[in-house]
């Protein structure tokens, strides 16, 4: 009888590994054909010289290996873009996390009655279609919008935001941190609510005051979820395309143009190479920036 | 990368690509080449049968339910089912479907960007006899030739003439603008009478930037293709032409910033705005941006576009149709072509949308010729080009479109952009394999 229960755990577990795998058919597929294949056949495209034209006849694609590749890095345009997606992700992800975390020290600690309507009212800008958030952007930042009548009724004349090489910069990055800046209140406020009272007790009594807990006790304590959603944010801006496409299409002189917007535009005139191979230093760029900050922070968590 | 095992390597990009690359190869369809004949057979006056489904992009034929209901009523066994499509979308969609081999029997086109589809493997040649190509406006047909075959037949026309405010220009005493150099004083005068800018420029950087810079290149003696078939972007006239364009705004005349173009009437109406260079949709718009019924004709008033040192050259645009290479009847599709190529279904077009006919004799009908404010859109459409008729000419317009901006705002010369231009057209060359 000792044999049998070696025999039945197997049958269980074989059972149980079928269950897994009928659960997760339904995302296998989904996964395969729209994420996988169509990766592998970016990959593909990006080393022929493949065109819209050659759709008709696709006999005369011809493989050219890095070309793609070296092509991009030729490209004043591309390496522009490069530049101005590393400063919307510069400038971007450090305002969105400091306004995100100090919205939530604010509410983790004084409003606690009105901690509910808060974190909706300020979780919002996530949630709203950004079409429609980018048009009432739009609206407000035209030269003759409601930004400039309201600097106008104070005397100021404001600049033409949008057409400005300049400014259409700042306010696509303003964009983008007004978009993000609830998602990541939402996951400090999570993560100060898991920081137990008892230490904040321990400390205060020791004499530390509010600076000095925060300091030594939240952000420590902190780090896990600061390094979540420092990746988050900094994937979410290199694949920045939503706030530039629809506030600008990368303009005024291209300087709003992110790689993703770069990629967007080349597959629309028809370079699907290019297009391809760009996106695929987009993939490398997201992969090894997230790397550095996954080493960088995990140190220390 | 070397060539040397260039055939293994496309087996094997092949083989990573077939499952997207598949559907969009099939447009490769077999006996290509057939196509083009077979229909070349004339189409006779018997009634159309059977089922077709139409493509066309909203706008313009937002009212084609209601025009083509005659032929309905005409063909009772035919049934048309027209799809519109949203005009940012349509070649993308159009282009998506013809590669899945599901396009529609009838498209609509537009003569300045259809070159892309110009190609027996995508549309029919239009049969001998159908309609009478020196009926219409001659760059518009010839926009549907490559190596002497039609392969779309204009539906509607239009140019971009000179559409200005009569009444501020009555109130500095100037009058039209003829020549490049009477441009800026013009627009300096209609600013000194009240508007805040003399020109409401497009602003939108992108390929009708480009046309505007490339018909100024033909006013200035350029060309934008050479007769061998090599870009020519690089002239002297090209570079005229972006110093042209580019004088409105460092005058002063026009802004950079705006008006966009939603806001184009608006602005014009209100005097902020005095000149649009612009099609002639806008005479039959203008009233409803006023809000005030013959405001148009109490205060505005029309020209043509003020000659370089070659002439007042402008471009021709509009609508055309072709049928499909795929199409499964198409008998009844050119009887639909042929329906709305006619003189009187132009017309009955201009009325119910303002779109101007294609065919120059239905310009005699009252209807057309009882609106003075056309005369000059007339008279330009009579001296017009066809934009180069190679499948890259998008890409090169939006390229031409966005160095003429760095021009504009001073971050480039009009020598170093032409010469961007040219650089850039000859990397993609025509799109001929």
């Amino acid at each position: 009888m000792t044999t049998t229960t070696p025999v039945a755990g197997t049958r269980r577990r074989t059972r149980h590994t079928a269950v897994a795998w009928l659960f997760l058919t339904p995302f296998a597929i989904v996964f395969l054909l729209y994420t996988a294949v169509p990766t592998v056949a970016a990959l593909g495209f990006s080393l022929t010289d493949l065109r819209g034209t050659d759709l008709r006849h696709p006999l005369a694609v011809d493989f050219t290996g890095l070309d793609n590749f070296v092509r991009l890095m030729e490209d004043e345009s591309f390496l522009r873009d490069i530049l101005n997606t590393a400063l919307f992700v510069a400038v971007g992800v450090p305002l969105t996390m400091v306004i995100g975390f100090a919205l939530a020290v604010v509410l983790n600690s004084g409003i606690r009655r009105l901690r509910g309507t808060f974190r909706t009212l300020f979780f919002a800008p996530v949630v709203t279609n950004v079409v429609a958030v980018a048009l009432i952007w739009q609206y407000a930042f035209y030269a003759d919008g409601t930004v400039n009548k309201a600097l106008g009724a104070v005397g100021l004349a404001g600049p033409n935001w949008l057409d400005d090489p300049n400014l259409a910069m700042p306010v696509v990055i303003l964009l983008g941190v007004w978009r993000n800046f609830g998602t990541a209140m939402v996951l400090f406020l999570a993560g100060l609510q898991a920081v137990p009272d008892d230490v904040y007790e321990a400390a205060a009594l020791d004499g530390a005051g509010r600076w000095r807990q925060l300091r030594h006790i939240t952000l420590p304590l902190l780090l896990p979820t600061t390094l979540m959603v420092s990746v988050l944010l900094t994937v979410f801006y290199l694949q920045a395309f939503d706030e530039p496409y629809l506030l600008t299409d990368g303009g005024p002189l291209g300087t709003t143009e992110s790689v993703a917007l770069y990629t967007y535009h080349q597959f629309g005139a028809g370079e699907f190479g290019m297009s391809s191979a760009a996106s695929f230093v987009m993939l490398v760029l997201v992969a090894l920036v997230s790397l550095v900050q996954f080493r960088l922070l995990r140190s220390r968590v | 990368m070397p060539n040397l095992s260039r055939r293994g390597a496309l087996r094997l990009t092949a083989a990573m690509a077939v499952s997207c690359a598949l559907p969009l190869a099939a447009c490769g369809r077999g006996g290509d080449d057939t196509a083009a004949t077979a229909s070349a057979q004339p189409i006779d006056d018997s009634p159309a049968t059977g089922s077709l489904t139409v493509w066309a992009a909203q706008g313009d034929a937002d009212v084609l339910d209601k025009v083509v209901k005659p032929f309905r009523t005409a063909n009772p066994d035919l049934d048309v089912k027209v799809t519109l499509i949203p005009n940012a979308e349509y070649y993308t969609k159009l282009q998506a479907a013809i590669a899945a081999g599901k396009g529609p029997d009838v498209a609509q086109f537009f003569p300045e960007s259809q070159a892309q589809f110009l190609d027996p493997s995508i549309l029919r040649a239009v049969p001998d006899g159908l309609v009478d190509p020196d009926g219409f406006f001659k760059s518009l047909w010839d926009a549907g030739v490559v190596d002497d075959v039609a392969y779309t037949v204009p539906w509607y026309a239009y140019t971009y003439a000179l559409v200005y405010r009569a009444d501020l220009a009555k109130k500095a005493g100037v009058e039209a603008p003829a020549t490049w150099d009477e441009m800026v004083p013009f627009f300096k005068a209609l600013q000194g009478a009240g508007a805040k800018r003399g020109l409401g420029a497009d602003n939108g950087w992108d390929i009708f930037n480009g046309q505007d810079v490339a018909m100024y290149a033909w006013q200035a003696g350029g060309s934008l293709l050479s007769s061998d078939g090599t870009w020519t972007l690089d002239t002297p006239a090209m570079v005229d032409a972006l110093k042209y364009n580019a004088s409105f705004f460092t005058s002063g005349a026009a802004d950079t910033a705006t008006p966009t173009f939603l806001d184009a009437q608006p602005y014009f109406v209100s005097g902020k705005t005095a000149t649009m260079i612009t099609g002639p949709w806008v005479i039959g718009q203008l009233d409803t941006a006023a809000k005030k019924d013959g405001w148009t004709a109490s205060h505005v008033a029309t020209a043509p576009l003020p000659a370089g040192s070659s002439g007042s050259v402008s471009f021709s645009a509009g609508g055309s149709w072709g049928v499909l290479a795929g199409s499964g009847d198409a008998d009844a599709s050119w009887k639909l072509v042929r329906y709305l190529s006619q003189p009187s279904t132009q017309v009955a077009q201009y009325q119910a949308y303002s779109s101007l006919p294609a065919v120059i004799s239905a310009w005699d009908d009252p209807a057309v010729k009882g609106q003075p404010l056309l005369d000059a859109f007339l008279t330009q459409l009579k001296n017009t080009r066809t934009f180069p008729q190679v499948s890259t000419w998008q890409q090169v317009a939006t390229r031409i479109g966005k160095e003429t901006e760095a021009v504009v705002k001073g971050t480039a010369s009009a020598e170093k952009a032409a010469a961007n231009i040219q650089s850039y057209a000859e990397s993609l060359g025509t799109g001929a394999k």
